[in-house]
């Protein structure tokens, strides 16, 4: 078996492939016969097939986060926020947003970038809105830290 | 010399007994002169009455308030007649003289009645969601149209085919509006109607969740009060995308879609889809137009001789108002009705001003 370097080194435009959707078994044997390596790769669909809204319920029953349901994706908040400008990766508004319908593919790949927020307020002051955003992305990251 | 006294003006003539043509009968009325109105259908009231609109959008007034009033009035006053399951099937002569012909669907009899001026209001149809076939009306019952689900919130009676409530309802927003393969133009009160719906379905059931697919929300002036409110105090969803497909599985319905929010496909099932179907001129429009010899624009609607002064038809004493110049809302609807009245009421006060011999 070849040494592998990278999870599904031999997909084509491997760029457009998360990590979390490649499933690559160490060791796969069907029928006695050895199909590892890139035989036993396989790729999970990126299509969103449900929401859950637990989370959501735990932000909105906080005291920071009971505001969340007003936010209307206007983006004001990731605008005026230093740490978006720094890392893209860290979105206020795509947060609220993939808690809001509880888009569970996506808070597995970017909810625990909510701890990156520096708690500075300056989404909560451009928010046209009252979301207060500083406070949801405290709220959430409350609840996904105890989310069971 | 003297002036003409209303006596000798004829009646003017309303076609359409939407809320347009009602109002423009109703004011007509009350300033003296007779009107003649006639409507298609076997009933007054236009769209909100014969779809059974239970709340207006924006402040979900019951709709008995404001079609109430103006039907009574206008069946109650001595000056309208009223002429029902009818249409105009032409007519001569011009402001202060025509001869218009009228025909009664029901027995095929055919009328010669004078008139003075005439008012088109002919309104609106509903965009027919089979004619899109993405989304599998017509072939699933338990997808409907906003049309349909006020008839059913009316009757405080919302329930899937099998007869289950439906939990979980997505609304899709522009069945047959912004869309080169139907209809190019925005219906402009779907976006409210909707949200209106949303609001009154989680009043009939509570535990349901209510998503919103759309492309952007057009809550125009104070429409937008009730798209803030559905999410503040009713918890409804927005996703923002299109759908592409819908597929039954069992009594369930695959929704098919893109959020472009998440840069992401989804595919979520539902137990109910409602569609925000569009308006569009109709067939009966499109007969008064050519009755009259009315010119349309390239969808079909009548085109007023200014875009923007919309009850001026072009022909000398044939006014406009309502949907059937373009897509509009009830209150504006009422407002060109009385405008078109008021039209009227100038011309034929130039008339009455006029030497008799
Ligand atoms: C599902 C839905 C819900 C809506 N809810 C709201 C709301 O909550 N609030 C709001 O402000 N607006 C609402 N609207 C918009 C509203 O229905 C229209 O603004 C209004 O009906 C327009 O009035 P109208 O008189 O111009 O036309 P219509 O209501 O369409 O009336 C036209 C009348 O003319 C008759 N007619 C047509 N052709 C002929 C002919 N050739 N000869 C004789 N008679 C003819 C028709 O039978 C009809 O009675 C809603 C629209 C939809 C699609
Ligand atoms: S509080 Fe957090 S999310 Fe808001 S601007 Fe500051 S760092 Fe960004
Ligand atoms: S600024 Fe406020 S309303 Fe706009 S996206 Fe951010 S939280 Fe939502």
């Amino acid at each position: 078996m070849s040494q592998r370097k990278k999870k599904g080194e031999f997909i084509v435009e491997r760029n457009y492939v998360d990590d979390q959707r490649i499933i690559e078994p160490e060791k796969l044997e069907i029928g006695g016969v050895d199909m590892s390596g890139r035989w036993g790769l396989l790729v999970l669909p990126r299509t969103i097939e449900d929401f859950d809204h637990s989370l959501h319920a735990m932000v909105k029953n906080h005291p920071r986060g009971r505001n969340i349901d007003r936010c209307w994706q206007c983006g004001n908040c990731t605008a005026a926020c230093p740490v978006a400008e720094e890392n893209p990766l860290f979105n206020p508004r795509y947060l609220i947003y993939i808690i809001k319908l509880g888009y569970k593919l996506e808070i597995e790949k970017f909810g625990n970038y909510v701890y990156f927020c520096g708690s500075c307020g300056r989404c909560s002051e451009v928010c046209p809105k009252d979301v207060d955003p500083s406070g949801v992305m405290e709220a959430i990251g409350t609840a996904l830290r105890r989310k069971p | 010399m003297r002036r003409r006294d209303m006596s000798e003006i004829h009646p003017v003539l309303v076609i359409g007994g939407g809320p347009a043509g009602l109002k423009a009968s109703a004011d007509l009325a009350e300033l003296g002169y007779d009107v003649v109105l006639v409507e298609k259908l076997g009933q007054l009231g236009g769209a909100p009455i014969r779809w059974g609109y239970k709340t207006l959008a924006p402040e979900l007034r019951p709709t008995e308030e404001v079609m109430g009033p103006l039907i009574e009035y206008v069946e109650g006053n001595g000056n309208v007649r009223v002429m029902k399951n009818s249409v105009v099937e032409g007519a001569t002569g011009g402001l202060g003289d025509f001869t218009v012909t009228v025909r009664n669907l029901m027995n095929g009899a055919t009328e010669s009645l004078k008139a003075s001026a005439i008012i088109v209001a002919t309104g609106f149809e509903h965009f027919d969601a089979k004619v899109d076939p993405r989304y599998g009306y017509g072939r699933n019952p338990d997808v409907i149209g906003i049309h349909e689900l006020e008839g059913m919130l009316k009757e405080g009676r919302v329930v899937k085919r099998n007869g289950d409530p439906p939990k979980r309802i997505a609304f899709i927003f522009c069945v047959g509006s912004r869309d080169k393969s139907t209809n190019l133009w925005c219906c402009t009160v779907c976006c409210g109607v909707s949200i209106k719906q949303a609001i009154e379905l989680k009043h009939l059931l509570k535990d349901a969740d209510i998503y919103m697919i759309y492309m952007d929300i057009r809550t125009f002036g104070l429409w937008e009060k009730l798209y803030w409110k559905s999410m503040e105090e009713y918890g409804i969803n927005y996703i923002r995308g299109r759908v592409g497909e819908i597929y039954a599985i069992g009594d369930k319905l695959l929704v098919k879609g893109e959020d472009t929010l998440v840069r992401g496909p989804f595919e979520v099932l539902f137990d109910m889809v409602v569609l925000a179907v569009g308006m569009e001129p109709g067939s009966g429009t499109a007969q008064v137009a050519r009755a009259l010899n009315l010119k349309v624009n390239e969808f079909g609607f009548l085109e007023p001789r200014h875009p923007n002064i919309h009850h001026d038809s072009g022909r000398d004493g044939i006014y406009l108002a309502g949907a059937c110049v373009a897509p509009m809302s009830v209150e504006e609807a009422l407002a060109e009705g009385s405008a078109a009245a008021m039209q009227v009421a100038k011309a034929l006060r130039r008339l009455q001003r006029a030497v008799v011999k």
